[in-house]
């Protein structure tokens, strides 16, 4: 779908927060991903809890709004990650920005790109979803990003594999 | 099969894969005696042991006492010799097949290396993705004259192959060849050297010593040497066997002798820390470096004794590092990143060029690591207070997390590198040429968020340093994470674009 030459001619005012250059959102559909995964994991705990109040004690009501809170804030954080994740590329460079409470931002030159993998669980697959993971000649100074549309995807792929190829350093 | 070829020296068995087996090379006779050799000798001396033993007490009281299995062996000798001799011929038998079977080659961009005999093993290794080779000589090897060469190759885990063992004349033959066709399959990307620095004729190394490293080639040129003595104060120098001298003394004088009863229950503590400072010792003692035209040859162990290359130009990244105990005697440690060694059990001892030395020692390093570098730069990094022209320090807001040295943590931006230096009392500084780094990350926890700070990461190939710089202002670390961005840009174009640009500018 997007075919649109996406290389960034200014040199950018990369930050932490903000604009700047025009920093791409990943897919708004996965906040409702992740919400699921997270119902997914506390509704059984909610339910269990739910039972052993009606069956056992009525004090297990408080864990049950214990984990109403739990759920209520952690669906909060994981839809203001998602809208907090933005990725660019630049002439060089790609940059992702990840995180809200632990804020993170990631420059990786084309040319240092060993590999990249595009991977999408049974979940994401139902949403039309993938998550591009980067990786250089250092495990730890990869970058994921997560979320994309399967072909928007694809593109970036294509075009990060080209840029490495043209732009590839030596060790 | 048969012997009708008669340019196959005595080929026995069946080799695996007639046809395809030239150029194979076999180890030296002795290695399944030195691999086994242990199992040997304790089996050699159980034999002879009870040997022995039947025939001390079988003799000397005629008869043994009501010992039935004394009574057996004494009364068939024969049959305890035949049994002894059988095996023997076993054991020999086993050891010769996995010695025939036991083969490596260097050919057609790779090395191979065969094995085992019922397990068939083939372990092959590109050419040019050899990252370093090692030549290590276990005590035992040594002394019968042998070592093993250790191939590391960039495939990561279990990528590496041991061609063990050789006499140690063939191993450092194999070791250059292999170190030479590494090195014409690489891209030649080379830190440049300044040339005219004389060729030393070699020292005249001890050859045949049993304790010295006796595998010098003739390009060689000596650098430095770590005498042991200062190894040794130097290692025991360290954080936990301090605090533990002082835990004891304050014990003991505390509450007197009656808790020399408590101080027992240290005994794993000490034997833990004593150990491990033990190893340190055996690990780095007579630690050597050696300068060749585009590697550093580190040798180092008390008694296995290794011999590792550092190709120059894999070099990655260098930390110097100072504990606030070697201070009054200023004392330093080197270490570098190289690319494909990885941290595979522990700390690599690869990557220590320097165990302890003196700033001299360092500074001489350093510059043969990279000619670019300036002496004074690495002066103010290793030993600067804060403030100097040129450096960005990590500044007073950071002052609530960093309390001590708040101004000393900065960084300065070379034409070639980023120094940073970090840590007051123990003291840190890493240089990272623009060229080699990985990339780039900032990283803002909450407390820092509060303070306005931010974290930024060089991120270099795993190895121990990892160059970066904490709680900077958020905005002096976005603009060390653009400019740095934009410097390494620049230094990564001309080794692919043309190599002269690289060749010309040696101040």
């Amino acid at each position: 779908m997007s075919e649109a030459p996406p290389t960034i001619p200014d040199a950018a005012h990369v930050t932490l927060f903000g604009g700047g250059p025009p920093w791409h959102p990943v897919s708004a559909s996965l906040a409702t991903l992740r919400l699921i995964t997270l119902g997914l994991v506390l509704g059984p705990v909610a339910i269990a809890g739910a039972v052993l109040a009606v069956l056992v004690s009525p004090w297990f009501a408080v864990a049950l709004g214990a984990v109403a809170v739990a759920a209520a804030w952690s669906a909060w954080v994981v839809v203001r990650q998602v809208s907090a994740t933005t990725w660019v590329e630049l002439d060089e460079e790609l940059v992702i920005r990840r995180g809200r409470l632990f804020r993170t931002l990631v420059s990786i030159p084309y040319g240092r790109l060993q590999y990249v993998d595009i991977q999408s669980g049974p979940l994401s697959r139902a949403f039309g979803l993938a998550s591009v993971e980067i990786h250089t000649a250092s495990p730890e100074s990869g970058g994921v990003i997560p979320g994309l549309p399967v072909a928007e995807a694809e593109a970036l792929r294509a075009r990060l594999a080209a840029r490495g190829e043209a732009q590839r350093a030596g060790l | 099969m048969s012997l009708a070829d008669p340019d196959r020296p005595a080929s026995g068995p069946v080799p695996p894969e007639a046809g395809a087996d030239e150029g194979w090379q076999h180890l030296h006779p002795l290695t399944p005696l030195l691999r086994g050799g242990f199992v040997l000798l304790a089996v050699g001396y159980w034999l002879v042991s009870q040997g022995f033993d039947a025939i001390l007490r079988g003799g000397g009281l005629g008869d043994s006492g009501g010992d039935p299995q004394a009574d057996q062996v004494f009364a068939h000798p024969a049959l305890f010799g035949l049994g002894a001799i059988a095996i023997v011929l076993a054991i020999g038998a086993v050891s010769w097949l996995s010695w025939r079977f036991a083969r490596f080659r260097i050919g057609s961009g790779q090395v191979e290396l065969r094995s085992g005999v019922l397990l068939r093993q083939h372990r092959q290794v590109p050419l040019e993705r050899v990252q370093a080779v090692e030549i290590s000589r276990p005590l035992l090897a040594r002394a019968f004259g042998l070592a093993q060469v250790v191939v590391q190759s960039a495939g990561g885990r279990g990528a590496h192959l041991t061609v063990s063992y050789l006499a140690l004349a063939r191993a450092q033959a194999v070791r250059d060849e292999l170190l030479a066709l590494a090195g014409r399959s690489d891209e030649r990307a080379r830190v440049r050297r300044p040339d005219g620095i004389p060729a030393q004729p070699p020292a005249p190394g001890r050859a045949g010593s049993f304790l010295v490293a006796d595998d010098r080639s003739p390009e060689e040129r000596p650098v430095l040497a770590v005498p042991n003595g200062r190894l040794f104060v130097a290692t025991l120098l360290h954080t936990s066997t301090l605090v533990l001298g002082l835990l004891v003394v304050v014990g003991s004088t505390a509450a007197g002798f009656g808790a020399l009863g408590a101080l027992t229950g240290l005994v794993p503590v000490v034997f833990g820390i004593g150990s491990n400072r033990v190893r340190e010792l055996l690990k780095h003692g007579n630690f050597s470096v050696a300068d060749l035209p585009d590697s550093l040859r580190v040798r180092h162990g008390f008694t296995d004794l290794r011999t590792t290359t550092v190709p120059l130009h894999r070099v990655q990244a260098l930390e110097v590092h100072q504990p606030l105990w070697w201070r009054p005697f200023r004392w330093w440690r080197v270490r570098v990143n190289v690319a494909g060694i990885h941290d595979e059990h522990g700390a690599r001892e690869e990557t220590t060029v320097l165990p302890v030395g003196t700033f001299d020692d360092v500074l001489t390093l350093l510059t043969l690591i990279d000619a670019r570098l300036d002496p004074a730069e690495v002066r103010t990094a290793a030993t600067g207070a804060g403030g100097e022209p040129g450096w960005t320090a990590a500044g007073a807001r950071s002052r609530l997390l960093d309390p001590l040295s708040w101004r000393r943590n900065g960084y300065a931006a070379s034409a070639d590198s980023v120094l940073i230096r970090r840590g007051r009392l123990h003291r840190w500084a890493t240089i990272t040429p623009h060229a080699r780094i990985q990339s780039l990350t900032l990283h803002q926890g909450i407390l820092d968020r509060w303070l306005g700070l931010a974290s930024v990461a060089l991120v270099s190939t795993p190895g121990p340093v990892r160059p970066g710089i904490e709680h900077l202002v958020v905005e002096e670390a976005e603009r060390l994470v653009r400019e740095e961005a934009a410097r390494s840009r620049v230094a990564r174009r001309p080794r692919d674009a043309s190599c002269e640009a690289d060749a010309d500018p040696v101040d």
